[in-house]
């Protein structure tokens, strides 16, 4: 099967087992669970730097959803919707934690591809990526590796696009300095 | 910080990084343990309330799973409708759905006696049981009912085709479980001093 046809169906799956979840269904809501928990943990450990609190945070993530499964709107993505949930969930930990650091003046800042001018090994960016700030860590997350726009990034972590984009900005400076390579 | 597999490969992009990072262990048994304290979605109204909006969503289930099923259905399983994108769909009403050439019975997945009991006692009243609800109840009730029928036929003939597909069976039982909650629904709203 073509992967469009595919993906389409296993849209049309989710929607069937988030219409299921919404009825009380815990058996829909773990298949649920299954398919995004990956994404979900990934994020929600790239923004506490803590195996354990990323845990937390996941278990909360799911925990958050079931309750608010009523108002998702079946038209827009879950794993987007998902992802909101655990960026609220992680923001919110880490301010309980104390771990809380002021943004940046708002500079421009240019759009961004993320590229690399020579090949880094993956274990070298993570570490890399888990040392930067936690705001301009954030930033860079959501919109380098997961892909969302300025404007949905800063949406999501609650700041302004123009901040958003200084904290990118910030986290290409300090990755080209602590990967010494060019991050075009 | 769990490094995610594969950390040697080399990358040229932070698109190139993985998105998703499997916990180290499974979450789903905190979580299930959690859930039991927490009302689902639909809770936190009067049980009129209650049983109006698992109508509702009974009958939306239903509705999506017969969508699912027939662009399941029509773009794979079909003969000559492979990879068209037509989707499927059976408009006859339910006492009219013939069984499907290929459908696998019922009794394959329901076939706790308990339960063909159970249902055929709910099945029996059903009509007199529809009539004492006020009219548009008893519409919505018989959509849902239609609805879920309909999801029945449509998974079982699906099941013909794939038998083995455990996604299928599972929706397929999940349906039967949906039906019984309607007319256990209708039963209950029908006694008196009790509405749905």
């Amino acid at each position: 099967m073509p992967h469009e046809q595919a993906e389409d169906t296993r849209v049309d799956w989710e929607g069937a087992l988030v219409q299921r979840a919404r009825t009380g269904d815990r058996r829909a809501f773990e298949r649920l669970y299954r398919e995004h928990a990956g994404r979900v943990y990934g994020l929600c450990l790239r923004m506490t730097r803590d195996p354990q609190l990323a845990e937390d945070c996941t278990q909360d993530t799911f925990i958050n959803a079931w309750r608010a499964l009523g108002k998702f709107e079946t038209r827009s993505s879950l794993s987007t919707w998902l992802h909101r949930i655990a960026i609220n969930v992680s923001l919110a930990k880490r301010r309980k934690s104390g771990r809380v650091e002021s943004s940046p003046e708002e500079e421009e800042g240019a759009a961004c591809e993320w590229t690399l001018e020579t090949p880094v090994e993956v274990h070298e960016i993570e570490s890399a990526i888990g040392e930067l700030p936690e705001g301009a860590r954030d930033a860079l997350v959501l919109h380098a590796l997961y892909g969302y726009s300025h404007i949905e990034a800063a949406h999501m972590l609650g700041i302004a696009e123009g901040t958003c984009k200084a904290q990118l900005h910030r986290a290409r400076k300090l990755l080209r300095e602590r990967l010494s390579v060019e991050v075009n | 910080m769990t490094e995610p597999s594969n950390t040697d490969r080399k990358v040229t992009s932070l698109r190139e990084l993985p998105q998703s990072i499997e916990p180290p262990h499974d979450l789903w048994p905190g979580i299930e343990a959690r859930l039991g304290a927490i009302p689902a979605a639909a809770d936190g109204a009067t049980p009129a309330q209650r049983r109006a909006v698992r109508m509702r969503w009974l009958a939306a289930a239903a509705m999506v799973a017969c969508v699912a099923i027939g662009v399941w259905v029509g773009r794979g399983l079909l003969p000559g409708t492979a990879g068209s994108g037509v989707v499927a769909v059976n408009t006859n009403p339910p006492q009219a759905v013939q069984p499907p050439v290929n459908a696998v019975p019922h009794e394959v997945y329901v076939s706790d006696p308990r339960y063909q009991e159970q249902r055929a006692a709910l099945v029996r009243g059903l009509q007199a049981r529809l009539a004492a609800l006020p009219p548009a109840e008893r519409d919505k009730v018989t959509a849902s009912l239609q609805a879920i029928e309909k999801a029945k036929a449509d998974l079982e003939q699906a099941l013909g085709h794939d038998p083995s597909n455990a996604l299928l069976q599972e929706l397929l039982v999940n349906t039967y479980q949906d039906e019984m909650r309607v007319l256990t629904d209708v039963h209950e709203a029908s006694d008196p001093g009790r509405g749905i």
